[in-house]
């Protein structure tokens, strides 16, 4: 046997998927089928899923199109990680399983279920109308058609990694707060919300902030990266959403939300002391009353295990304080100066 | 005897205050020393980007060029420092206009930020640095009898473009450090998912029911507690859990432990002497 059919033998091995199955129809709740192929390396998750419905079991229900990372359809969880079925090789995710040589392949979470692998996008659509994910022309209508609605390159450089997405969901499937609360904007509908609002030809940008800031918008982000961590097309989705923050900040100030408000006394507590005065941020966040209701039963156990934080005039200062200060103060005014210049573009 | 400029962080010393008090207890057992920087500033906890990016990249490079004129490595014992400082320190490196622009007041009070010194977790320096092999020549009280849930935190594996140490996706070094201590860590879901800390004072209720579902995940695989590297993380899991179980209508407890205080009592410390009796759920 020569050495290059010899490696080609070893790099065959059969592979079970477990995967999710559920039809409405028939099932009361979803279960497992293990299908044991032997696939050959170089061989996608989505070729060999196809290969189970064509040989195996027809039955067996997934979306899929381009088979090429374009289209996002075939976005799926694979061992745990929402991703493409079309660009994800067999022989890694080996590597990853937690039962050898088996593969877990399951639908896409924090949407409804259709059946099988498939979920129902609807939801996101939504979202995505209530946002107006569109670029809504600042052009008088008569001239459409008539006008080139000319784009800087640097106007095009604030949004055009945002234009990579594919609207496969796969951070709508690992979003931590979506999970909490299905009412919740989602990563994909803040990066489309972003991308709309840097936008130099858009008209709508004042309206779509003000929705983006209201109950269940962009403040309940919880920083978790994971929707950044999963992204197909390596978007940074948290650098849209922090943009959104920054943008809110700058134009409607820091007093209208409860996470504009808990965000602003960072800075004022680092400019003042250098240290953050923990004890009374829930006050400044969401007021006396909120405070009470919702601190108060927990307050009297942290007194006793000396978990509380010291109040404002215990947290010492940082040392150095005086020329930090300085500093501060100086950068502020580097800060407005920016601002003016901004304006007066 | 290694020593490492410390970073303190505002939840380390304030609530959480058990942390910094274990690493001072045992840090010469494994040769390391901890020199606090008391010139430090709150590094914004991952609020300050968005307010003011400049005062941001101002108070991060100050903090790094602290550790730097003392020629040493900046140590944070917090997830969301880590990732805050380790980002902005992204930025200064990425931005010669940005570094000149903070070294210009820094100047002032004698500080510049050169981007010579790494940002590191405690749990990094005591892999790379210490070493399994040393650590676990040391250990006294192995934690043979436990099985342990290691629940890492968001900011010490994301975004990896930042931190890099860990495969956000399957992470081991907390896993490593916890056998080389003599515990058994158990594989679950949660290890590398989030606590729901930083939504706590804006969206409560969702924030509870991210750290209900990860204390149940680590209570139905029969864990007999979790360790975190985090402090922000202990808050919600340990201060938060009771609240976090009843509304979602869970029962049980879990006892949740700081890495330092885990490491504390495999090197023979007590729970008293580590202030492990300051957790709101009994250890």
């Amino acid at each position: 046997m020569t050495d290059s059919s010899k490696q080609h033998i070893e790099e065959k091995r059969d592979v079970t998927f477990r995967v999710h199955r559920f039809n409405p129809q028939v099932d009361s709740k979803p279960y497992f089928d293990d299908y044991t192929i032997k696939l050959e390396k170089g061989i996608t998750v989505l070729r060999a899923l196809n290969y189970i419905k064509e040989h195996v079991d027809a039955s067996l229900t997934f979306r899929a199109f381009c088979q090429a990372g374009i289209c996002g359809s075939c976005a799926m969880r694979i061992n745990n990680m929402s991703k493409l079925a079309c660009t994800t090789q067999v022989w890694d995710e080996l590597e990853r399983t937690r039962e050898p040589n088996v593969i877990r392949v399951e639908p896409l979470r924090n949407l409804p279920l259709i059946k099988d692998l498939v979920v129902e996008m609807d939801p996101l659509v939504g979202k995505m109308q209530q946002f107006s994910n569109w670029v809504d022309s600042k052009m008088p209508e008569e001239q459409w058609g008539r006008k080139e609605f000319l784009v800087s390159e640097e106007e095009f450089r604030k949004y055009d990694k945002a234009t990579d997405c594919i609207l496969c969901a796969s951070c709508v499937s690992e979003c931590t707060i979506l999970r909490a609360n299905r009412d919740y904007v989602s990563p994909a509908v803040l990066l489309k919300s972003y991308r709309m609002n840097v936008d130099s030809r858009d008209a709508s940008h004042e309206q779509r902030l003000a929705g983006l800031v209201g109950d269940h918008g962009v403040w309940d982000c919880t920083h978790c990266y994971r929707c950044q961590e999963t992204c197909v097309k390596h978007i940074p989705i948290m650098d849209a959403i922090h943009g959104i923050r920054e943008d809110a900040i700058e134009r409607r100030g820091v007093k209208d939300t409860s996470g504009a408000r808990h965000a602003e006394a960072f800075m004022t507590d680092i400019g003042k002391k250098g240290k953050l005065v923990e004890a009374t941020l829930p006050i400044r966040t969401n007021g006396v009353a909120w405070t009470l209701k919702n601190l108060l039963p927990m307050a009297f156990k942290m007194v006793i295990k000396r978990r509380t934080p010291p109040p404002p005039l215990l947290v010492k200062s940082t040392s150095g304080i005086e020329q930090f200060r300085a500093e501060f103060r100086e950068m502020s005014g580097h800060v407005a100066k920016d601002h003016e210049k901004k304006s007066g573009e | 005897m290694k020593r490492y400029a410390y970073y303190q962080s505002c939840i380390n010393e304030s609530m959480t205050r058990e942390v910094d008090r274990s690493i001072q207890l045992w840090q010469h057992d494994l040769g390391i020393e901890m020199v606090n920087l008391h010139e430090s500033t709150c590094c914004g906890g991952s609020n300050l980007d968005y307010v003011s990016p400049k005062h941001f990249a101002l108070v991060n490079a100050r903090n790094i060029a602290a550790a730097e004129k003392l020629g040493m490595d900046l140590v944070v014992s917090c997830n969301t420092c880590l990732m805050t400082i380790r980002s902005a320190k992204k930025k200064l490196d990425e931005s010669p206009e940005l570094k000149a622009e903070v070294n210009d007041l820094l100047r002032k009070e004698g500080l510049e930020y050169r981007g010579t010194s790494e940002v590191r977790h405690l749990l990094w320096v005591l892999i790379d640095d210490v070493g399994l092999d040393a650590i676990r020549a040391k250990v006294k009280t192995p934690l043979s009898r436990l099985r342990i849930a290691p629940f890492y935190g968001c900011h010490i594996l994301r975004p990896s473009t930042v931190l890099g140490r860990d495969n956000p996706l399957e992470p081991t070094s907390l896993d490593l450090l916890l056998e080389a201590l003599g515990g058994r860590t158990i594989p679950y879901d949660h290890k590398n998912r989030c606590c729901g800390f930083h939504t706590l004072l804006v969206a409560e209720e969702e924030s509870l029911n991210v750290a209900a579902e990860a204390l149940k995940e680590a209570m139905d695989e029969k864990a007999d507690c979790i360790v975190t590297p985090c402090p922000l993380c202990h808050t919600v899991l340990d201060g938060y859990q009771s609240k976090a179980l009843k509304k979602n209508g869970l029962r049980g407890s879990i006892p949740v432990f700081h890495l330092s205080e885990v490491v504390g009592l495999a090197l023979g410390y007590s729970d008293r002497q580590l202030g492990i009796r300051r957790h709101i759920v009994t250890a």
